[in-house]
């Protein structure tokens, strides 16, 4: 083949500028620490790319989530600590008012104290953490527990009026308005009814006799027995706060506050103050609280337990997101930096080669026939 | 009987031969740079030997040479190479203007980065989960908004940037149709020119350099092929003739349309018309000068004009590049073409994504409906749709026209964070948060393809990605062989100084010597007629 002068110069031409593009390419490499810098340099690497970030920031977002979750349940635990510790406190003292040998005015003292730790009670369970009530279910921008909307007596003339607003609580036990059928009646879970009409108050129950058939007995309660509270007293919102951990785990946050915090909750310590401000108490009288007491007690107890497991499994997945976040962040890496040893490898042989190449041209180019023809 | 001056005629001949070489030589030096010159060579032809045979011819020992003359300047230069270097040429066209449409694209889309529009919805989605852990706090619907508005926002830059871009090809288009005009008509004039010329038996090889070389440019816009047809009177064997251009398939099958047509010397005009609704290109028409200047000419009722739409128009090239980068109504009606196609995988993929959005947002309960204790109705949309009324059919214009609804805009509390629970919603429940922060992992329908809105972007960024690398390697190898041809065609045409310097002195000695019989034959005559009889 025929090779010419303008041949010659523009392959070097061709060749020089190949070499500046190849440097320019391991320029970018070794500047952005990619292996490449368009889609189109590697379609696959691309698309893999796109992905694998947005399982790292899935990943991230869960960590953070994370963070909420343990708000929640370390002031959660932390709280409900502080409810048995009181619990055992009131406990303490119904013991000690139980004894016959107090008179009137311990008693009332006992009351008193035992009036200042329901109060303590009612603010751990409105309780809040990062600015939310975490004992009101998912109504977590309303305050569960409202005092004065407990403890009415049976001549309130708005109960008089509309029965069905309100709810009564006597010896640990709930007792819903029963329907307008019932006109005056509350009936409990278990089927016991309490009849209030006017200052009448008559409790209705079923017993065993020896026999073991059933017995109906009627009783008549004091007005200081009871506890009427509207409805709407304590929160009855029990749904679920659920905050996703891992990808389509969703994490309950908040205990079961109605398994706490319930009407009968305060209001058997209602009932408690008022027995011990009721002169005619006797000891028997009061010793009975300490059942209702310890059935409170047992379910703040379930309910930390089921919370501590809870805890563990949160634990069990931080350890999860932690190595997830490692695998991710390596297998985004793999995918899309570039190995910087080959790279500076190859950014030296590709400038041997420049060299090269330009010292050749500049050999080749230059001299011609005329140089030697004198 | 010789003539005693035999020998000076022989040695002038010579000596006006040689400098008719040296004269092409210097022509040769001349243009060693000069773009598309193909060097020249001097066809030396000795003169008729004497004596002819004849009935009364000399009786002498014969023949004797009577010298050399210059029989033709003829440029040095293969045809089949041209052939195969045009055909190389609209490939690299075609590729190269395809694989710049696509970088264009690609750096509009600007995947993946940290910018991209895939790391702005990651971060969207992100923002909904942090609705969902802190349902009730305002600064948590503010970065819901926010995140929002930029996915809007995205979407709506990145289809308005691709319009631009559409409009650039759109001039682009122009600007080559009008190109392969112009080169159309200087072909023809060279036509002419070199019809004029050739009858006389002359070679006008400075015209066919240039015609060769509008040939090459013209090759690069549109696939033709060339057919010589010759020029008639006392035209020598070797003159080139007049071209007749046509344009061709890449299997080099003739489509139907003679650009420039060499026997009648005229040349066809190329027209692009543009659909009046959609502005993509309707069809590319041909026909000559003098019909399109005809006041009542209409493309579309015309007879005798050549008219293709874009699927039919196989002339490779950069025009055929930019028709379909630019976009063009297919035989079918569909609209087709790189970006249109973009337009449509976006407006698909938004359109899906905010319907499916917003059924979700819909379900949900807002701060306000909450504080009502009622769902509003009608329900509130996040995303909307600015002045365009679209539906799952026609969906046209969804990317560049999508934002956070008014609603929304007007009220952070009108974003739906809780799902329905007996017929309320709670102020701390995040769980719809949740759920629209999984939108992005629901099965939509994307026209036909079930998969995510991840996936789904995925897949277009991948497929364009393809796109780009597949015309970016073909422009690669067409432009290597373009190259490779180029380099044999110089090889035979080029001009080598080397080769010119050898030349030159052989035929500087060969005038010289010429010369110097000159003086052996003036020493001859001087013995014969100063030196004889004295």
């Amino acid at each position: 083949m025929r090779v010419t002068q303008t041949m010659l110069a523009n392959n070097s031409l061709r060749h020089m500028s190949n070499g500046y593009q190849n440097l320019g390419k391991i320029m970018d490499q070794l500047a952005t620490g990619k292996k490449i810098n368009r889609a189109s340099q590697d379609p696959v690497v691309a698309m893999n790319g796109m992905r694998y970030r947005t399982q790292v920031a899935e990943v991230e977002q869960f960590k953070r989530n994370l963070g909420e979750v343990y708000n929640w349940m370390d002031t959660a635990d932390a709280t409900l600590d502080s409810v048995t510790q009181s619990l055992h406190r009131i406990r303490e003292l119904t013991v000690q008012a139980s004894n016959d040998t107090y008179e009137e005015t311990q008693r009332a003292n006992i009351s008193k104290e035992i009036n200042q730790l329901r109060e303590h009670l009612v603010a751990l369970g409105n309780s809040k953490a990062n600015n939310k009530y975490i004992f009101n279910g998912t109504n977590t921008t309303t305050q569960p527990i409202d005092t004065t909307k407990m403890d009415l007596k049976t001549d309130n003339e708005e109960f008089i009026a509309n029965k069905e607003n309100f709810e009564v609580t006597y010896n640990g036990e709930l007792y819903k308005f029963a329907g307008d059928n019932g006109g005056n009646t509350f009936q409990s879970t278990t089927g016991k009814t309490i009849e209030i009409d006017g200052e009448r108050i008559t409790h209705q129950y079923t017993t065993k006799d020896e026999n073991g058939d059933d017995k109906n007995s009627t009783e008549t309660l004091k007005d200081n027995q009871i506890v009427i509270s509207y409805k709407d007293a304590v929160s009855t919102n029990n749904q679920k706060v659920n905050i996703e951990v891992l990808k389509g785990i969703n994490m309950n946050v908040n205990i079961n506050p109605g398994q706490v915090f319930s009407s009968d909750f305060f209001g058997d310590i209602i009932r408690l103050e008022n027995a011990l401000n009721d002169s005619s108490s006797k000891s028997g009288d009061i010793t009975k609280f300490l059942n209702n007491i310890s059935t409170q007690m047992d379910k703040v107890v379930n309910e930390r337990a089921e919370l501590g497991a809870r805890y563990n499994r949160v634990e069990m997945t931080e350890r999860r997101i932690m190595e997830q976040e490692v695998i991710a962040k390596r297998i985004m890496s793999n995918n899309e930096d570039a190995d910087m040893e080959k790279v500076i490898m190859d950014l030296k042989s590709q400038e041997t080669v420049h060299r090269a190449a330009l010292a050749a041209s500049a050999r080749i180019i230059q001299p011609s026939l005329m140089d030697f023809l004198r | 009987m010789q003539s005693t001056f035999h020998g000076l005629e022989t040695a002038r001949r010579a000596m006006f031969t040689q400098q008719t070489a040296l004269h092409t030589t210097g022509h040769n030096i001349a243009n060693a740079n000069t773009p598309g010159y193909s060097r020249q060579r001097v066809n030396f032809t000795q003169t008729e030997a004497y004596p002819n045979p004849g009935m009364n011819r000399p009786d002498i020992p014969g023949q004797l040479g009577t010298g050399v003359s210059a029989g033709a300047i003829q440029r040095i230069r293969e045809g089949f190479l041209d052939t195969q270097y045009r055909a190389e040429t609209s490939k690299f066209g075609y590729w190269d203007a395809r694989q710049v449409a696509l970088h264009k694209m690609e750096d509009i889309m600007n995947e993946p980065t940290e910018d991209g529009l895939a790391q702005t919805m990651d971060r969207f989605w992100t923002s909904l989960q942090d609705l969902s852990v802190h349902p009730e706090d305002s600064g948590a619907r503010s970065v819901v908004r926010q995140r929002g508005m930029a996915v809007a926002e995205t979407f709506n830059y990145t289809s308005e940037s691709l319009k631009a871009i559409q409009r650039d090809l759109k001039n682009e288009i122009n600007v080559t149709a009008e190109e392969v005009n112009s080169l159309a008509r200087q072909i023809n004039n060279m036509n002419t020119q070199i019809a004029s010329v050739e009858p006389h038996g002359f070679l006008p090889n400075d015209l066919y350099d240039q015609r060769d070389q509008l040939v090459d440019r013209l090759s690069q816009l549109v696939n033709v092929k060339v057919e010589p047809v010759g020029s008639g009177g006392l035209a020598l064997d070797i003159a080139e003739g007049k071209y007749t251009i046509k344009l061709v398939d890449q299997n080099g099958r003739d489509i139907g349309v003679t650009l420039v047509d060499g026997k009648r010397l005229e040349a066809n005009e190329m027209k692009v018309a543009y659909d009046d609704d959609t502005g993509l290109v309707e069809a590319v028409y041909f026909a000559s000068q003098k019909t399109q200047e005809d006041p009542n000419f209409d493309y579309k009722t015309n007879g005798g004009v050549s008219k293709f739409t874009v699927d039919n128009f196989h002339a490779a090239g950069k025009m055929k590049a930019d028709l379909e980068s630019y976009g063009y109504i297919a035989k079918n009606g569909e609209e087709k073409g790189l970006y249109p196609e973009m337009f449509q995988n976006l407006d698909q993929m938004v359109f899906a994504f905010a319907a499916e959005f917003n059924a979700v947002h819909n379900s949900g309960w807002s701060l306000n409906e909450i504080a009502a204790g009622e769902k509003s109705d009608p329900p509130i949309n996040f995303f909307e749709y600015r002045g365009a009324d679209l539906t799952i059919v026609n969906f046209k214009g969804a990317a560049s026209n999508l934002k956070v609804s008014d609603a929304i805009m007007a009220g952070l509390d009108n974003i739906a964070a809780s799902t329905d629970y007996q017929g309320k919603g709670f102020s701390g429940d995040g769980s719809n948060a949740l759920a629209l922060a999984n939108v992005k992992d629901a099965s939509l329908n994307f026209g036909g393809t079930t998969t995510n809105v991840q996936s789904f972007y995925q897949g277009v960024i991948g497929d364009m990605a393809v796109h780009t690398n597949e015309a970016e390697r073909m422009m690669r190898n067409s432009d290597t062989l373009r190259l490779s041809v180029d380099q044999r065609r110089e090889s035979v045409s080029g001009v080598s100084l080397d080769e010119e310097m050898t030349n030159l002195i052989q035929f500087q000695h060969a005038y010289n010597a010429a010369a110097k019989m000159i003086s052996v034959v003036d020493d001859m005559l001087d013995r014969i007629i100063n030196g004889l009889g004295r």
